[in-house]
């Protein structure tokens, strides 16, 4: 019998390398997101039995009334007013530590709000506030 | 004078170049890429200061209603009851004792909800958290 054997060619199929390439394109392009991911830093404070304890007199103490209004060392401030308020305070005593207290009813956006103004404070007024977020069970149990 | 008569250049887009192009953006694509593992829907708060938030952070989010999800940055969030914040964030500090987290709360979220969120992170000995936010503009 006579076979005939066909000859294969020596080259790569590389027709359908760019369908593939533009599919894992628009896979790529659909599930990728840019830099959506930003935000404050916080250094949480060790838990810790035994805290430093502060008298209230020794630190200003910022609270957020249920509605967001904020309430410094109990006299009524909106947030822009408060590095003017901490400047004199912190010339004094740089390390002055500063209390922020949020009403368990208020939006957690005012919170963050006065955070933001405090950590703006090395370049508003030169002095980088000490700032804490004590939780209502340190609250309940070291609070003065 | 004789003219010779213009050659007529066959119909055909050179695609030769195409497939480098392809996967010059494949590797672009590849390299920028990080799968999103906490799609809850929450309107951030805004705020001035704004730090990139590490990759593979370990999520923590809250919806306005309070439902919590809870993310390690490997695995897709899923729903935790608050009571579960502290043995979740205790396990994936165990991990890694290093391990950021990030918070990704709707602002009119009622604070109470963010002070047990914090509390158990402290007690996991959690030592940085990301408050996440979106950009305040000038005219706000």
């Amino acid at each position: 019998m006579n076979f005939k054997k066909k000859e294969v060619g020596d080259e790569i199929p590389t027709s359908s390398m760019a369908d593939i390439a533009f599919l894992l394109i628009i896979y790529f392009m659909l599930t990728t997101t840019f830099a959506a991911t930003r935000g404050l830093d916080f250094a949480l404070p060790e838990d810790d039995d035994s805290p430093p304890v502060i008298e209230p007199e020794d630190s200003v103490l910022v609270e957020i009334l249920p509605g967001g209004d904020l309430l410094v060392d109990a006299k009524p401030m909106r947030v822009e007013e408060i590095l003017d308020y901490l400047k004199p305070k912190l010339d004094n005593n740089p390390k002055k530590p500063v209390i922020i207290k949020p009403d368990p009813t208020a939006p957690y956006g005012a919170m963050v709000n006065v955070f933001d103004e405090l950590r703006q404070g090395k370049e508003k007024i030169d002095h980088e506030v000490n700032v804490s977020i004590p939780t209502q069970r340190e609250i309940d149990r070291f609070w003065l | 004078m004789k003219m010779h008569a213009s050659k007529a250049a066959p119909p055909v887009i050179p695609t030769a170049s195409m497939a480098d192009i392809a996967f010059l953006l494949i590797i672009f694509f590849m390299l920028t890429f990080t799968l999103e593992v906490d799609r809850t829907q929450v309107t951030l708060p805004r705020t001035e200061l704004r730090f990139e938030v590490p990759k593979k952070a370990a999520y923590i989010s809250v919806t306005e209603q309070g439902v919590i999800r809870a993310s390690d940055g490997e695995r897709q969030s899923t729903v935790i009851p608050e009571q579960d914040v502290l043995s979740f964030a205790a396990e994936v500090v165990a991990i890694q004792p290093d391990k950021e987290f990030a918070l990704k709360a709707d602002g009119a979220v009622p604070y109470k909800y963010i002070d047990t969120i914090m509390d158990s992170l402290k007690q996991a000995n959690v030592r940085v958290i990301y408050l996440l936010s979106q950009a305040e503009t000038v005219d706000q």
